[in-house]
């Protein structure tokens, strides 16, 4: 079966992931631009970072046979930052019209708070320019209000709620969000956030519309290969395979397809991978013999 | 951003813009919107440029090889979107600040793009700079969308920044990448000794580490020979591959030495391909 894994953090990855998520059969990759653990102190710390975003990281993932596409946006974090925010919001018309960018993202509220709103407002409008679906990140506490909160902020904005990913979801949140006509993000954790068999009881009660799944992995305590996993899971469950491949595949590519930039034919084939090829006269290689990877 | 560095420094474009226009068949018209945009508001060049491939498309140009002024180019290897870049970089006036801004932050078809487009742009100082990036870098795809397709490369020997020893390392990536020489126009042109000194050495290593040697290097070596080049001329007659075999005795046919005719004689009736034994009876 086909992986689109909707929200992953590959920058932070290690390849021994990439050839792992492959084998296991992810095709593609949504790699929502995010903060990097600490504040970054300037716009150029940035404009670097959304450029790994469209160059080494895009190429790193082909060279294991997996699409990579971005999303990018101002991290709710960092909005609350007055040395970057502004500065962030001007470079991002460039980037929103990268071809690899499918989305605005991820952008959202954390601590909730109005500088927060400010920025995910101006996204939102953002994302209405470039024609451009937008993933947004929920807080991880007082999760509930936040997600309203969230949801009213897409209301004023005119944005289209079929356009709006709302992830980091759970049991709470899906009872506010199944009626809405958005999208569903759940991630799953080893520890926090979702599970597995969390995962399994959602989709037995509420089934798989407009829903997605991912890892949301990145350089905490994590694990990239929570989305085959949970595939794994389902099928143990009994949910019927077609049902899978909507939530891990099909969903996702509907998704981020509104941007017009993605086409699930072109993810039918593995990303070329050409172990011959550096990036910038850089390989991931070390060294070792193409011919023998 | 700096607009005091044109790019029309050393040469005129090799045609009007009119006439690359001409060239744009159904994304003119698009082509023009995004000049308009862009003339209005300078600062929307970087939003407009990674656009270029969806608005304007991906399809070949088609048209075979043609020359325009001082260029050659082959229209069936540039696409759409390619042309439309070029019109654009010409129309404005773009500087090299900014045509080096979009190539910094354009990911790897957008590069592409801007290396294609060089075709159609006056050689000059962004020639050289992004020459520059492609040796620094490995991508085949941009040393393709340099080099590849037209005479860029043999119309930049002798810029400033570019001279003879630059041409060397560029055409020794040529080799190292086992790209065809015969896509770069001209460049057989610009052989000298020490390049055939350099692609002998690579050569020498590759058949040391038991790897395919660039087939190209024997054509080259030939016309320019350094020490050991008429024995390699020599002995690539016997090679077992077909195409080292035809590159050698190219090669000797360039090196144009009629003391060694007799080798060609007495490989000649041992040649099975027929388009080898063409050469080697004009050899012999």
């Amino acid at each position: 079966m086909l992986i689109f894994e909707p929200h992953i953090h590959m920058y932070s990855r290690i390849t021994d992931d990439y050839e792992r998520m492959s084998l296991a059969g992810v095709r593609a990759v949504l790699e929502p631009a995010f903060w990097l653990g600490q504040p970054r102190t300037q716009i150029g710390s940035f404009v670097d970072y959304f450029d790994t975003l469209i160059g080494w990281e895009r190429f790193r993932a082909q060279q294991f046979g997996i699409h990579h596409f971005c999303t990018m946006g101002l991290n709710p974090r960092e909005a609350n930052d007055d040395r970057v925010n502004r500065d962030v919001l001007s470079i991002l018309p460039r980037y929103c019209e990268k071809d690899s960018c499918v989305g605005i993202g991820e952008i959202g509220l954390d601590d909730q708070t109005a500088k927060e709103e400010q920025f995910m407002a101006e996204q939102i409008q953002l994302a209405i320019r470039h024609g451009l679906p937008v993933l947004v990140h929920t807080p991880h506490r007082d999760k509930k209000k936040g997600f309203e909160r969230c949801i009213a902020i897409v209301r004023e904005s005119g944005l289209p709620m079929q356009r709006v990913l709302l992830d980091h979801g759970n049991e709470e949140t899906i009872k506010i969000t199944r009626d809405l006509g958005c999208w569903s993000g759940f991630s799953i954790y080893p520890n926090t956030k979702m599970d597995p068999a969390r995962m399994v009881a959602i989709v037995q009660e509420y089934g798989v519309e407009r829903m997605v799944v991912n890892s949301a992995a990145d350089w905490g305590v994590s694990d990239p290969m929570m989305v085959p996993r949970t595939a794994v899971k389902l099928e143990q469950a009994g949910v019927p395979r077609a049902r899978i491949e909507q939530l891990v595949w099909k969903n996702p590519i509907a998704f981020f397809a509104q941007s017009g930039r993605l086409q699930e034919a072109t993810l039918l084939q593995p990303a070329r991978a050409n172990l011959r090829d550096t990036f910038d006269g850089n390989s991931v290689l070390r060294g070792q013999d193409p011919d023998k990877m | 951003m700096t607009r005091t560095d044109p790019l029309a420094i050393l040469s005129a474009p090799p045609m009007s813009i009119p006439d690359l226009r001409a060239l744009l068949g159904g994304a003119a018209t698009t082509a023009d919107a995004m000049l308009a945009e862009a003339k209005s508001d300078r600062s929307r060049l970087p939003v407009l440029f990674p656009s270029l491939p969806r608005r304007c498309g991906r399809d070949m140009v088609r048209g075979g090889r043609k020359k325009f002024g001082p260029a050659t180019v082959d229209l069936d290897a540039f696409r759409q979107c390619d042309l439309v870049a070029a019109f654009l970089l010409l129309s404005l006036g773009t500087t090299e600040v900014e045509a080096m801004d979009l190539y910094a932050h354009g990911d790897i078809e957008e590069r592409a793009m801007l290396l294609r487009a060089l075709h159609f742009l006056p050689v000059g100082p962004l020639t050289v700079r992004l020459f520059g990036e492609v040796q620094r870098t490995n991508v085949v795809l941009h040393l393709e969308a340099a080099l590849c397709d037209g005479d860029l490369f043999s119309r930049t020997v002798g810029q400033p920044g570019f001279d003879l020893g630059a041409a060397n390392r560029l055409l020794l990536k040529f080799a190292f990448l086992d790209v065809p020489l015969r896509r770069c126009y001209d460049a057989e042109r610009h052989a000298n000794a020490e390049l055939s000194r350099m692609l002998q050495d690579l050569a020498t290593e590759r058949e040391a580490a038991g790897r395919a040697v660039w087939r190209d290097t024997w054509r080259v070596i030939g016309r320019a020979p350094c020490p050991g080049t008429l024995a390699r001329l020599v002995g690539g007659l016997e090679h077992g591959d077909d195409g080292v075999r035809l590159a050698a005795a190219e090669g000797l046919l360039a090196a144009d030495r009629k003391d060694l005719a007799a080798f060609a004689r007495e490989r000649l009736p041992r040649e099975p391909r027929e388009t080898i034994q063409a050469v080697l009876r004009r050899l012999a």
